[in-house]
C-alpha cells in the first residue's frame, strides 16, 4: 500500500488528473486542421501530454518506490484558507476593516502559539499600516467600514 | 558612439528624482525581505505586482528590480550574523560566513561581502549593457518558428537545472502551459475554460497565481515547523585585514565571472552562481582545509557570484522576453501589465524603459551598499520580530493587492485556491518554477506556434527547416540527452543534495 503513497506516484497521479480534466473540459473546443488550428488542437494536445508524462512518472514511481509523503498537518493550511476565503467574502459587503480582523484572526489561529494581546496588537499596527498604504498612498477605492469611511 | 549615448539616457532617466525613490524603496524592501527568513523574492515581486500598477511602467520595474537584487544583499547578512539564511541563495555564505562571525571577523565578512556584491553588480551591469544590443540585433530577425524553438529551449534549460526530478519538472512545465490556455482565444474568439467568470475570459491573471504558489505556500510550510533562531552576533569593526583582503579579491573576480556566465542561462540565477562559485573556490584552493572554518574566499566569491547572477539574468528577459527564472518571469507580467510586450521591441520602442532600469541597476547596488554596511544594526533588530506577526501582515497584503488588480474578490479567492494547489505541489516535490515559466510563455508560444504551422500550410517541417530554430531545437535535445546521462544525473543530484542540507 505504502507504494502508492509514494511523492511522484501521488504527482504522477496529479498529473493524468489534470489532464484528464483539461479533456472533459476542452471537449467542446474544435481541433481544427494543422494548417488552420481551431481553438481545440493546442488544449487537446497539452493534456495527452499530461497524461503520457504522468502515467510515465506514475509508473516509474510504482517500480522504483521513492520517497514517501510527508502526512500534512492540516491547521495551517484550512485556517490560512479560510482566513482568505472569509477575507474575499467581508470584503465588498462590510470593509476592509472586518474582513482584516477576520483574516488575521483565523491565519493567526492557524500556528501553534496564540496570544490574544498580540493578534490584537498585530491587528491595530496592520490596520494602521494598510489604511496608510492603500488608502492614503495609493488612494485606492476600498471602503475601510462599510458606510461609515 | 552610441552605446555612450545609451548610457547617458539611461543615467537622465535613472536620476530623475522619482526613479531614484523608487529604486531606493526596491532596494529597501529587497533588503528587509533578504533579512527576513520565510519570505523570498518571489514571494514578495508577486505581492508587490497590483500596486505597480499604480506607478508608471519604468519607476515599477526599477522598483521591482530593486527588490530582487536587494534580496541577495539581504539575504547575506543574516547568513554571516546569525547562520540563517535569508534566502536560497545565501545558503553557501552561512558556512564560512558564520564561522567568521564566530571568530569575530563579523563586520570584516559584511564588507567583504558588500563590496564584492558592488563590484559584482557593476560587472553585471556593464555586461547587460554590452550584450543587450547585439542580442536583441538577433533577436529580430527570428520568426514565428524561431521564437517557439527559442521558448522551447528556455523551458527545457529551466527544467534541467531546477531541483528534483527532470520529469516531474517537464510536466509541471506542461501543467503551467494548459492553465496558461485559460481565456479567449486570441485566433477564433473562443472562451476557453473559462467557466464564463467575465475575470478569466481576459486570461489568467498570474499575479494571484505567483502569490498562492508562492506566498501562500511558503506561510503554510513555515507555520507548520517550528523556527528557532540563534542569537545574532555583534559586529565591531567593519574593516578585513590586510591579508583577508589579499585573498578576496581574486575570489571576488572569479565570483563575478562564474556567476555572470550562469545567471544568464536559463533555469541558472543567483542561487545556482553561488553554489558553482564555492565549490570552484575550494577546489582551486592550496588549502582547501581552511573552508568550513571561517576561509574568506568562501564568502567572497559565492556573495560576488549571486549578484553577478541576479543582474545578468536580466539579460535573456530583457532582449528576448524569456524569463530564465521564477522572478524574470514576474518581471515579464509587471510588463505586461503595463501594456508593454516584452521582447526585443523594448528596446528600439521604448529606450528611456530599457537603459533607464539597466542604468538604476548600478544605481540601486551603490545605495545598497550605503543602506546595508552603516545600518546593519536596524536590519538585525527586525530579525527578532516573530513570524507569527509576520505570516498574518504577508497573507494581508497578498489578499488586498489580489483584490486591487481589478477591484474583484473573484482574485482573493484565486489566491486561496492556488495557496491550496501550491502546497499540493509542495508535499508532491514538484517544483513551482516551472510551472509558473510555462504559464507565462504559454499564450505566446501557442501563437507563434499556430502562426509558424499556418505559415508553412501545416507542414512541422518548419521547425527544422530553419537554420535557427533548428539549431535551438538540437541545443534542447543535447541537453535533455545529457540530463540521461547516468554520470551528469548523479552529479546533478548531489549538487541539489548539497544545496538542502
Amino acid at each position: 500500500m505504502s507504494r502508492f503513497l509514494s511523492k511522484d506516484f501521488l504527482a504522477g497521479v496529479m498529473f493524468i488528473a489534470f489532464g484528464l480534466g483539461a479533456l472533459y473540459l476542452g471537449r467542446h473546443l474544435a481541433p481544427g486542421t494543422s494548417v488552420r488550428m481551431g481553438p481545440g488542437w493546442v488544449p487537446h494536445a497539452l493534456s495527452y501530454i499530461m497524461l503520457v508524462l504522468g502515467g510515465i512518472v506514475s509508473v516509474i514511481a510504482l517500480f522504483t518506490g521513492g520517497e514517501q509523503v510527508e502526512a500534512p498537518k492540516w491547521k495551517p493550511i484550512t485556517m490560512v484558507t479560510i482566513g482568505i476565503v472569509a477575507f474575499a467574502l467581508l470584503l465588498e459587503s462590510t470593509g476592509m476593516f472586518p474582513a482584516l480582523v477576520a483574516l488575521v484572526l483565523i491565519a493567526s489561529l492557524g500556528g501553534d502559539e496564540f496570544k490574544l494581546w498580540e493578534v490584537v496588537a498585530n491587528i491595530v499596527v496592520l490596520t494602521i499600516l494598510c489604511i496608510l498604504v492603500f488608502k492614503v498612498g495609493l488612494s485606492m477605492n476600498i471602503a475601510v467600514l462599510n458606510g461609515v469611511w | 558612439m552610441d552605446l555612450f549615448h545609451n548610457l547617458i539616457l539611461g543615467m537622465s532617466v535613472a536620476l530623475s528624482l522619482q526613479n531614484l525613490l523608487y529604486a531606493l524603496v526596491g532596494c529597501m524592501v529587497g533588503t528587509l525581505i533578504g533579512v527576513l527568513p520565510g519570505i523570498g523574492p518571489v514571494a514578495t515581486i508577486a505581492m508587490l505586482l497590483p500596486i505597480t500598477f499604480h506607478l508608471p511602467p519604468t519607476a515599477s520595474l526599477i522598483m521591482l528590480a530593486g527588490i530582487y537584487y536587494g534580496a541577495q544583499y539581504g539575504g547575506s547578512t543574516t547568513s554571516i550574523l546569525v547562520n540563517l539564511p535569508g534566502e536560497a541563495s545565501s545558503v553557501v555564505t552561512c558556512i564560512d560566513g558564520y564561522q567568521m562571525a564566530r571568530q569575530g571577523r563579523a563586520g570584516a565578512a559584511l564588507t567583504i561581502s558588500a563590496l564584492g556584491s558592488f563590484f559584482a553588480g557593476t560587472v553585471g551591469t556593464i555586461v547587460i549593457v554590452l550584450f543587450a544590443e547585439p542580442l536583441t540585433r538577433m533577436a529580430q530577425k527570428f520568426g514565428p518558428a524561431d521564437y517557439c524553438s527559442l521558448m522551447a529551449l528556455g523551458l527545457v534549460a529551466a527544467v534541467v537545472l531546477a531541483n528534483g526530478s527532470v520529469l516531474k519538472a517537464i510536466a509541471m512545465v506542461f501543467l503551467g502551459l494548459l492553465f496558461g490556455l485559460v481565456g479567449t482565444d486570441v485566433n477564433t474568439g473562443a472562451q476557453r475554460f473559462t467557466f464564463d467568470i467575465p475575470e478569466l475570459s481576459d486570461g489568467i491573471d498570474f499575479a494571484p497565481i505567483a502569490m498562492g504558489l508562492f506566498g501562500i505556500a511558503e506561510i503554510v510550510v513555515n507555520l507548520e515547523r517550528k523556527m528557532s533562531r540563534s542569537g545574532a552576533i555583534k559586529v565591531t569593526s567593519l574593516w578585513p585585514t590586510r591579508e583577508e583582503a589579499r585573498r578576496a579579491w581574486p575570489a571576488v573576480i572569479r565570483g563575478t565571472l562564474l556567476g555572470g556566465i550562469l545567471g544568464v542561462l536559463p533555469g541558472g540565477g543567483p542561487t545556482l552562481g553561488a553554489f558553482s562559485a564555492y565549490t570552484l573556490e575550494k577546489k582551486i584552493s592550496r588549502t582547501p582545509e581552511r573552508f568550513g572554518k571561517g576561509a574568506v574566499e568562501g564568502v567572497a566569491a559565492p556573495e560576488a557570484a549571486n549578484n553577478a547572477a541576479a543582474q545578468t539574468s536580466f539579460i535573456p528577459m530583457l532582449t528576448l522576453g524569456i524569463p530564465s527564472n521564477a522572478v524574470m518571469a514576474l518581471m515579464v507580467g509587471a510588463m505586461i501589465i503595463q501594456g508593454i510586450q516584452p521582447g526585443p521591441e523594448v528596446m528600439t520602442k521604448k529606450p528611456d524603459l530599457f537603459w533607464g532600469l539597466i542604468a538604476s541597476m548600478w544605481i540601486g547596488n551603490l545605495m545598497l551598499v550605503v543602506i546595508n554596511l552603516p545600518m546593519i544594526g536596524m536590519w538585525i533588530k527586525l530579525l527578532t520580530v516573530p513570524y507569527r506577526f509576520l505570516s498574518p501582515a504577508i497573507l494581508l497584503f497578498c489578499a488586498i493587492g489580489a483584490y486591487s488588480l481589478q477591484n474583484s474578490t473573484f482574485h482573493v479567492l484565486q489566491v486561496a485556491g492556488f495557496g491550496v494547489l501550491g502546497y499540493i505541489f509542495v508535499r508532491l516535490g514538484c517544483e513551482g518554477a516551472p510551472f509558473l515559466l510555462g504559464l507565462v510563455l504559454g499564450p505566446q508560444m501557442e501563437e507563434y506556434f499556430r502562426r509558424a504551422m499556418l505559415l508553412s500550410r501545416g507542414n512541422p517541417g518548419v521547425f527544422i527547416e530553419r537554420p535557427i530554430s533548428l539549431g535551438l531545437l538540437i541545443t534542447t535535445a543535447i541537453l535533455l540527452v545529457l540530463m540521461a546521462l547516468p554520470n551528469i544525473k548523479r552529479a546533478r543530484e548531489q549538487a541539489f543534495q548539497e544545496e538542502e542540507t
